[in-house]
């Protein structure tokens, strides 16, 4: 023990680093910040802990190319002990990471913290944000699977559609003009080097500031942050304050400790991400989704009327991140307790139950076209009953035509266009026969993809689609 | 505590933990999580994947030939089913699955098929009596069919076959342009199941059809076809003329 200490004290004769140490931890924080609700970004720090070690360990096994990445990660699962549980350990980490980060971002703007004299520590923050999600979107390209695969394709058509440069962009992107070997090590050095990297200087500087200008206090309403009496004011609390070590820290740890074991626990019982099938793209049989993060703009480019993409798609992550990093700036100063910012509880909330919709409807409506309704679901047997010869060819039509992968038919179908259960009442015979040959509304023509025997029989068959003792749809016309 | 003991611990600790990750949920198990589509074997999703929505869940109550039924399985042999799931029915909608007919299923995966269908017959041929080849042995005669229809079917399909008591119109344009000679033949020799239309046995009970009759009941079928099924519309068809005078 001795030994330890005169060792301890020769490192420190040299570096000269305790005296700085010694004063960071016991720096006095205001004793309403010792609270429950300023672990979130400790714990934020202590997932990246987990990512850079396990990170590591994944990168010694990994091989970013295209031909290997996928079965290299085969191997992880399935040959190498505990191999499984090390991607598990990643890829939960990496959901919890997003999660905590959101959440330490929310906690700080709802408390007021980012104003003075915050305003950059804030600033760093909206891009730890962006590199988080960085690391999100490309740790899943990584996984180079048909989620990958597509995943990129995506980003690639979004970054095409910039005016002038989206070419270049695209190429600077991928590598080249497809996806390929070239992009996976584009992608590796971004996930491994690049924006890891970054997050590093940038974590260190946040928490450069985070010591420097003190944790923000509890805030009261009423009491309004000035530039001119802030700093006083601020200094009287810590005056009267706790140190950090170890009146505050020990909730930081205690929360870090619940976080880790709750990623172990996810782990363990939910087991890793994929990698789901190959990523061929001769392979047609993919229903690729991205990652929870990035659901909700999923189900947002599938909502957005064609001609809003390009706009919404190229103007709004600029606008947003602005916004964001305009906050302290425009409201550097004011009030910081919640209960007396409406507009900001209200911001919040919209935002939040906004992106908490589309992600909802991304992961649970089956979002049309379904390639394989018309193959994988069966005809009802009621929709078949009693029906003539020429109307169950109609049925085979229907189904051989792949009319389901847009519409529904007993509960099962695309979603793309109206479920067909009770066509009949809606449409006559003669406007059935129209709107398959001509399409229309958002429906493409078949009318040369159909000889007029198979039209024939699909329209008979759609003609029986009501329920039992309504009368079909009428032609006013005639009598 | 001594060195061994220590070691021991640390043994005994590391198998626990080893023994609990071979338990644990999340651990995938040793299939690759989604197979590449030609790896995939298993005749249920194979099935499932490709022929269930129209041939109906384990292949009953579809709107194509019943493949459980088991006159169906007593009458068409192995090759007959291999042959028309391998290069589908030209001008029907059963289309081609084998990779060398346009499809997109492995011989292999063709061959699962073929076995999990026939595996439903159960290994034994109902009620004795041995069901017409698959095969017509020659062209038929159509006038000798019409006779053969008046004596099995008109009782329920009507004397012209447009429809009766019992049956619907078998002799429609737009039907007999979606259905092959073969599939025609099928549907004489074992009925549609899911519209208790009866097979070749029961037709007129006691006197099952010969194999000359299905086939002259065929040709006579095939005879009714059209030169341009389904034009003009039906809806575009000069209505009964009563209503508008």
């Amino acid at each position: 023990m001795r030994l330890l200490k005169a060792l301890g004290a020769w490192l420190d004769f040299r570096l000269r680093l305790g005296e700085g140490i010694r004063e960071a931890a016991t720096h006095p924080i205001p004793k309403s910040s010792a609270s429950w609700w300023y672990v979130f970004g400790s714990a934020a720090l202590t997932v990246f802990g987990i990512q850079v070690v396990t990170g590591i360990l994944l990168a010694i096994v990994y091989v970013p190319s295209a031909a290997q990445a996928w079965s290299s990660l085969q191997v992880l699962n399935h040959d190498l002990t505990l191999g499984w549980f090390l991607r598990a350990m990643h890829g939960w980490a990496s959901n919890f990471m997003v999660a905590l980060v959101l959440i330490h971002m929310i906690q700080v703007f709802l408390f007021g913290a980012y104003k003075f004299p915050r305003e950059l520590t804030w600033i760093v923050g909206v891009f730890l944000l962006l590199m988080t999600l960085g690391m999100a979107f490309t740790g899943q390209v990584l996984r180079f699977d048909q989620d990958a695969y597509w995943g990129l394709g995506i980003g690639a058509s979004i970054t095409g559609r910039v005016p002038v440069i989206g070419g270049a962009l695209v190429h600077l992107l991928l590598g080249g003009p497809i996806i390929g070997g070239d992009t996976l090590s584009r992608f590796f050095a971004l996930h491994v080097f690049i924006i890891p990297g970054l997050l590093i200087g940038f974590v260190g500087l946040h928490l450069l500031m985070v010591l420097k200008l003190g944790i923000n206090e509890w805030p009261m309403p009423g009491r309004i942050v000035r530039r001119e009496t802030y700093l006083k004011e601020y200094e009287q609390l810590t005056h009267e304050g706790v140190p950090f070590v170890p009146d505050a820290i020990w909730k930081d740890l205690v929360f870090g400790a619940a976080i880790v074991a709750a990623i172990g626990v996810c782990a363990a019982v939910f087991g890793p991400f994929g990698p789901k099938g190959q990523p061929d793209p001769t392979i047609i049989q993919a229903s690729p989704r991205p990652d929870f993060f990035f659901l909700w703009l999923f189900s947002l480019l599938s909502l957005l009327p064609p001609q809003m993409e390009t706009p919404v798609l190229l103007l709004m992550p600029p606008v947003a991140i602005l916004i964001l990093l305009l906050v302290p700036v425009l409201s550097g100063e004011g009030e910081k307790h919640w209960k007396k910012r409406p507009v900001a509880v209200l911001t919040v909330l919209v935002v939040a139950v906004a992106l908490g919709s589309f992600t909802h409807l991304a992961s649970t409506t089956p979002w049309s076209p379904e390639m394989d309704a018309w193959s994988g679901a069966p005809v009802p047997i009621s929709e078949l009953k009693g029906r003539s010869a020429l109307e169950r060819r109609g049925a085979l039509v229907f189904q051989a035509k792949q009319c389901r992968n847009c519409h529904r038919l007993g509960r099962e179908g695309g979603m793309r266009g109206p479920a067909l259960d009770e066509v009949a009442l809606r449409l006559t015979s003669d406007q059935l026969i129209r709107q398959v040959l001509q399409g229309g509304g958002n429906m493409p023509a078949y009318g040369k993809n159909l000889s007029p025997a198979e039209t024939t029989a699909l329209v008979a068959y759609l003609e029986t689609l009501k329920p039992a003792g309504r009368a079909p749809a009428h032609d006013a016309s005639q009598p | 505590m001594s060195g061994g003991d220590l070691w021991s611990r640390i043994a005994a600790v590391a198998g626990a933990l080893a023994l609990v990750s071979c338990d644990l949920p999340g651990r995938p198990g040793p299939e690759p999580e989604v197979l590449r589509p030609e790896q995939v074997l298993d005749f249920a999703t194979l099935y499932s994947q490709n022929c269930a929505g129209c041939h109906g869940e384990e292949g009953r109550g579809g709107a194509a030939v019943s493949l459980a039924d088991p006159v169906y399985l007593a009458y068409a042999d192995d090759a007959a089913v291999r042959r028309v799931t391998a290069n589908g029915v030209a001008h029907t909608l059963m289309p081609a699955f084998a990779r060398s007919a346009g499809g997109m299923l492995t011989d292999k995966q063709i061959d699962v098929l073929v076995r999990g269908i026939r595996a439903w017959a159960g290994g034994s041929a109902p009620g004795g009596l041995k069901p017409p080849a698959y095969t017509a042995a020659g062209p038929g005669d159509a006038a000798r069919g019409a006779a053969a229809y008046q004596t099995f079917c008109a009782r329920c399909h009507g004397p012209d076959g447009k429809g009766g008591s019992g049956g619907h119109s078998i002799v429609d344009g737009s039907f007999l342009a979606l259905i092959s000679d073969q599939g025609l033949r099928t549907a004489v020799v074992t009925g549609v199941p899911g519209l208790d239309a009866p097979d070749w046995r029961n037709d007129v009970p006691g006197r099952p059809m010969t194999e000359e009759e299905v086939t002259d009941v065929v040709a006579w079928l095939a005879s009714q076809r059209t030169q341009f099924p389904g034009r003009p519309y039906p809806s575009l068809q000069p209505k009964n003329q009563g209503g508008t005078q």
